[in-house]
């Protein structure tokens, strides 16, 4: 699968509708690409459907029209088991089980390679559960896996949400506005592992973010999202401010 | 806020004729229930507190049956809630679940002992029986109510990881419901001592039958002795729930 431009691609969009009632169109024929391998950011105002659009994206939400292909793989109407392997995705408020440990927790991660036998009394293979562990270690919260995620701060339960997706071996991770909570400082060093993640793994990042700073630091590739339609192309937006002006914040 | 008033009004009306209605505004008989009560007060003091050993037998027997039954029917009552969760089974499953809980909750727990009695004899085993069949009802309903207020990002994200319905169940439903689950299980457990004192009046093992016997022969010091007794049990429920709350549930630090 290749772009225009003769860039291998990783997700390619077309046409797609999506509305939560009837003829309300959020989205109104957005088509996108995905380069393989590089880490693309969404902006836009809030409420013009990022949102409803990484869902789309990630096969959770089906639209009325149009589809989605991840590697040549048709995902849009797939069961989610069947499309794990292709693509992982973090929420905004990054849906982890609050009562469960961190290691449990990217442990979730594996289901989809998992029968219904012992994992349902806890027991994962070892070797998931090493790469689980070197998964924390990745984001740097080695030494909190058997925290419950109850008790860790924001910039942890983030590491742990991101943990859980790599375990997950997917090879495009979509994540929503994940960062926006934490400080400046924080939310540049979980990108930038992330960058690292993406390029030791060959993973393909989609991300929704606002702020300005962050996404001229670390996006490869910027679509802009403008009344439930995608701005066409690999164009750039145009940045107003420095990212240096904000990080100093 | 006019609507409110109105409101208001029509609910006052309808508890006022309901009251008329069942002789609350009959003076003479309200004047007689209040001299007999300080006739049947003075009856029971002091307690006659030589029953103990032989309430404290019955009265183990109803700690016995109220634990197994809540535990038989907390078991039972998982998978139908499970079941009845909308977010995880279409509709027919979940409807007929939500049935089945339904129709044991329609029966009370005193007339599920009388028909388990009717089944396996008198004893405790009915009385075990009874409970564990109210226990379903009640749980079933409450604890699929529960899980299907499941927060739905966190059923999406680890949807997305390719879970199973079971995993689900597992790792998801059961652990972000774990602290209500287990406050529900202890309500309920708490419950059933008290209410079960009562199942030895159809036979069904337990306190009841002390109770009835010492109310049939008016001998009201013993049945205060009997009412304190239950008094401790609960309270030493109250505070043993509270324990196991502390030790077990989420909070901040």
């Amino acid at each position: 699968m290749n772009g225009t431009d003769g860039h291998e691609l990783a997700l390619r969009a077309d046409g797609l509708w999506f509305a939560y009632r009837e003829a309300d169109w959020v989205l109104n024929d957005v088509c996108l690409s995905v380069p393989r391998g590089k880490i693309t950011i969404i902006m836009g105002p809030s409420g013009t459907g990022k949102t409803t659009l990484l869902k789309i994206l990630a096969g959770i939400l089906t639209p009325a029209r149009g589809q989605v292909e991840i590697f040549d793989h048709r995902i849009t109407n797939e069961p989610q088991r069947a499309i794990s392997s292709l693509i992982g995705y973090v929420p905004q408020q990054l849906g982890l089980v609050r009562n469960l440990t961190a290691l449990e927790n990217v442990l979730m991660g594996a289901l989809g390679r998992c029968g219904n036998g012992k994992v349902l009394f806890g027991l994962f293979p070892g070797h998931e559960v090493e790469k689980a562990k070197a998964a924390l270690e990745l984001m740097g919260i080695g030494h909190k896996a058997d925290e419950k995620v109850f008790h860790l701060s924001g910039g942890e339960r983030q590491r742990v949400a991101i943990a859980r997706t790599l375990l997950q071996h997917p090879r495009v991770v979509i994540a929503d506005e994940f960062v926006s909570d934490l400080d400046m400082s924080l939310a540049i060093e979980i990108l930038g592992r992330i960058r690292r993640a993406a390029e030791q793994e060959q993973l393909t990042f989609v991300m929704s973010m606002h702020r300005q700073g962050l996404v001229r630091e670390f996006a490869e590739n910027v679509l802009t999202m403008r009344e439930g339609k995608v701005v066409p192309g690999f164009r750039p937006v145009i940045l107003q401010e420095p990212a240096s002006a904000e990080m100093k914040r | 806020m006019k609507s409110n008033l109105v409101v208001t009004l029509i609910v006052a009306v309808l508890l006022g004729l309901v009251l008329n209605e069942v002789g609350f505004f009959d003076s003479g008989r309200l004047i007689r229930g209040l001299r007999n009560l300080g006739i049947l007060t003075s009856d029971m003091i002091p307690p006659d507190f030589t029953v103990l050993p032989v309430a404290s037998r019955a009265l183990w027997e109803t700690i016995l049956m109220s634990f197994a039954g809540t535990m038989l029917g907390f078991l039972a009552s998982l998978p139908i809630s499970i079941i009845a969760t909308r977010n995880l089974f279409s509709p027919p499953f979940s409807r007929f679940a939500r049935f089945v809980a339904a129709a044991i909750r329609t029966i009370p727990v005193l007339l599920w002992a009388i028909i388990f009695v009717i089944l396996f004899g008198l004893g405790p085993l009915a009385g075990t029986f009874g409970i564990a069949a109210y226990t379903v009802g009640y749980l079933a309903k409450i604890y699929a109510d529960l899980f299907e207020g499941t927060d739905p990002e966190i059923l999406e994200a680890v949807g997305s990881t390719g879970a199973s319905k079971l995993h689900l169940v597992r790792f998801v439903f059961l652990p972000e419901g774990a602290n209500a689950i287990l406050t529900q299980l202890l309500f309920m457990l708490e419950y059933n001592i008290r209410a079960s004192s009562i199942l030895g009046f159809v036979g069904a093992g337990g306190l009841g039958f002390v109770m009835q016997v010492y109310l049939q022969t008016l001998e009201y010091r013993r049945l205060a002795s009997v009412l304190l007794l239950i008094l401790v049990v609960v309270l030493a429920m109250d505070s043993l729930s509270a324990l196991i709350r502390k030790r077990f549930l989420l909070t901040a630090q």
